[in-house]
């Protein structure tokens, strides 16, 4: 009778294995949680950088506030009559794009919550430009008093998160103090946008000829490897590859087009191995039972299989999207432009994207640049998670259980 | 004991006659690349009658009612000679669309395998292939899945309802629904009830015997006192070879061939 009390002993005869499973899972996830930390220390830093104590000399402070809900043009426009300039200097000067730009780069019009004649108005600010002095948020919070001491007359103590109000839709400039991600963010829209609008077909369209039509066979097998070749290559080569063909051989210049060209090719080996798991994923259950009520294979493929393989195929796609967005290599190859001060027009406009721009960023020689790269990491860090969150929202929305 | 089978002819009491038959199999013989599967198979199955395929796993039972609506031809490396017969037509003729003949024949699989659509749209998907639309296509998929006995159960929901939603019995009778909704005059089932529980068993019987008035139905099970309760006729199958035939109270009470008897009383199998 007492054997049945013995059964822990044979359960110690187990703790050896139990414990090497543990030793051995524990060896799994140290290197994973160093890699976490490694990663909340790498964001926190860039979120730490991205917030200084400055000293600055503003121009004169906003004299004249202005109702929410008027147009920049006609902010301006009152603003320079204020400044006792003639009504048709100011009419021909807002009339002439080129100079209509300048002006709107000189003079920033923000919103701003509190002002002295009453909350949400906008004001007229010039460039901050003459800068005096930049403290990390430590140092800065603790020589506040220190520094606030020591303003010289006109000159200011303020705490600048460099994501501001307006950061994300400024053009890059010169000066760190006015420079943002406009032009970069809607260069990253447009170069994705196409890159996709060329990937997504050709990709799925791969994906379905190979995982519905040629199952077997010799070209199925041949494009299989060689896709499997394609996605591991550097994307730099992907770079090269862009300039010749489409830069130089089409003479497409280095403007959006042959960018997005260039990337969709990088793309479209990861959409079409994310569409066949997707695809493969459909179980054969569901191909039989619409075969057995005579459907064509067109409309077995296009009516269930598809249908059924979407939300992966979709998943697949933002992430191979999440990927492209953090893509400089290949642009800066295909002429990502230093210093585009307008927004892209159309596919064969000028452009610049965020990696290319915080790259940039970050070789400036002014220390006040490190800031505004830091700041535009953390715009691509939140695009990317937004792209992420959408996969996971897609993966899980429609999560099947065959 | 298996030189038995050598050049076997199928015992059939009380054979159907031609003018009976829904489905006629001519000789058949099926090859899975090299290896063969069905041997000069040769029977008739009555119509609007059920037909029981009964036999030890391997047997074959699934090819042969596979190969009634052209399903094998999916298979890769599937090679068919000779003849299966549907309304006088070789189905097999080199001028025949295997699309066309599973639009005539229905199918219901081993496990359910409902769409990933909505009741009425798994039902409707068939109907829709053969170009039915608005109000007709409405009042067919109702009558279908008031015929599949599965109406009262989701009148409330079929229309948003996703059908892998439902429970394992209730999505066998929507399958059914979903093959009987085209009117197909032969309604091939392949042990429809394998995955199920008893009570959901017992309601996709009820159906077939229901279904009987309408369609022929030829099912495959593993089950003998299935084959027993809902069929009229039975083919007992081993090996590939068809080795006897006949009325299922004749098969289940004194079978002829000495595998048959061995089979049904439980020494193989």
């Amino acid at each position: 009778m007492n054997k049945v009390l013995d059964t822990p002993q044979t359960f110690n005869g187990d703790t050896l294995k139990t414990r090497i499973d543990r030793v051995f899972s524990r060896a799994i996830a140290l290197p994973l949680l160093l890699a976490l930390l490694l990663l909340a220390v790498l964001l926190g830093d860039t979120l730490y950088r991205s917030v200084s104590v400055q000293v600055v000399r503003p121009d004169e402070g906003p004299a004249k506030t202005y109702a929410f809900g008027l147009s920049t043009r006609d902010i301006l426009y009152q603003e320079l009559l204020a400044r006792d300039y003639t009504e048709d200097e100011v009419k021909l000067s807002l009339e002439d794009p080129t100079e209509r730009r300048v002006l709107m780069l000189q003079n920033r019009v923000e919103l701003m919550w509190n002002t002295h004649e009453g909350p949400f108005r906008y004001v007229v600010r010039g460039l901050r430009d003459d800068r005096v002095a930049d403290f990390s948020l430590l140092q800065g919070l603790r020589r506040w008093d220190e520094l606030k001491a020591n303003l010289k007359p006109g000159e200011q103590l303020i705490l600048n998160p460099w994501i501001d109000q307006s950061f994300l839709t400024r053009p890059p400039s010169r000066s760190p103090l006015v420079a943002g991600i406009g032009t970069a963010l809607w260069g990253t829209v447009w170069v994705l946008g196409l890159s996709l609008l060329l990937a997504i077909p050709v990709g799925v369209g791969t994906a379905i000829l190979l995982e519905e039509y040629l199952r077997e066979g010799r070209i199925s097998r041949i494009l299989e490897v060689n896709l499997r070749n394609l996605a591991g290559v550097p994307s730099i080569v992907y770079g090269l590859l862009g300039l010749t063909l489409f830069v130089r051989a089409l003479n497409l210049g280095p403007t959006i087009l042959p960018a997005a060209m260039t990337l969709a090719l990088l793309a479209i080996p990861v959409v079409v191995v994310t569409t066949r798991e997707a695809l493969r994923a459909v179980p054969d259950s569901m191909r039989q039972a619409a075969y057995a009520l005579g459907a064509t294979r067109r409309q077995v493929v296009f009516r269930i299989v598809v249908p059924s393989a979407l939300p992966g195929m979709v998943t697949g796609v933002i992430l191979s999207a999440a990927r492209l967005i953090g893509e400089a290599a290949p642009l800066l190859l295909v002429g990502a432009a230093a210093y585009v001060p307008f927004l892209p027009s159309g596919p064969l406009s000028e452009y610049t994207v965020i990696p290319v721009q915080i790259y940039l960023w970050i070789s400036q020689n002014q220390p006040e640049f490190a800031r505004v790269a830091a700041a535009g990491i953390i715009v691509l860090l939140m695009v990317l998670s937004v792209l992420y969150m959408l996969a996971l929202y897609f993966r899980n929305r429609f999560r099947r259980e065959w | 004991m298996l030189e038995m089978l050598v050049d076997h002819e199928t015992v059939c009491t009380d054979p159907v006659p031609a003018s009976e038959a829904a489905a006629e199999v001519q000789n058949l013989n099926l090859y899975y690349g090299a290896k063969q599967a069905l041997f000069h198979i040769n029977t008739r199955f009555a119509a609007k009658k059920v037909t029981a395929i009964i036999g030890p796993s391997g047997c074959g039972k699934s090819t042969l009612l596979r190969s009634l609506n052209r399903m094998n031809d999916l298979v890769p490396g599937v090679r068919v000679e000779n003849k299966v017969l549907y309304e006088g037509v070789n189905i097999y003729d080199p001028q025949i669309d295997p699309v066309t003949v599973r639009r005539h024949i229905g199918m219901v699989f081993q496990k359910p395998n409902p769409f990933p659509k909505t009741i009425f749209e798994n039902v409707a998907f068939g109907l829709r292939l053969m170009g039915t639309k608005g109000s007709e296509l409405e009042d067919r998929v109702v009558e279908a899945l008031k015929r599949a006995a599965l109406w009262n159960e989701v009148a409330d929901r079929f229309k948003n309802e996703i059908g892998l939603r439902l429970s394992g019995g209730q999505q066998q009778r929507l399958c059914i629904a979903r093959a009987i909704a085209v009117e197909p005059p032969l309604l091939l089932m392949d042990e429809p009830t394998s995955a199920l529980d008893p009570i959901a068993t017992q309601a996709i019987e009820d159906l077939i015997l229901e279904l009987k008035n309408r369609y022929t139905v030829v099912i495959v099970t593993h089950n003998m006192q299935q084959a027993a309760r809902i069929s009229d006729r039975t083919l007992f199958m081993h090996l590939g070879i068809l080795v006897e035939e006949g009325p299922t109270s004749l098969i289940f009470t004194k079978p002829q061939h000495p595998y048959t008897e061995a089979y049904i009383t439980g020494r193989f199998g």
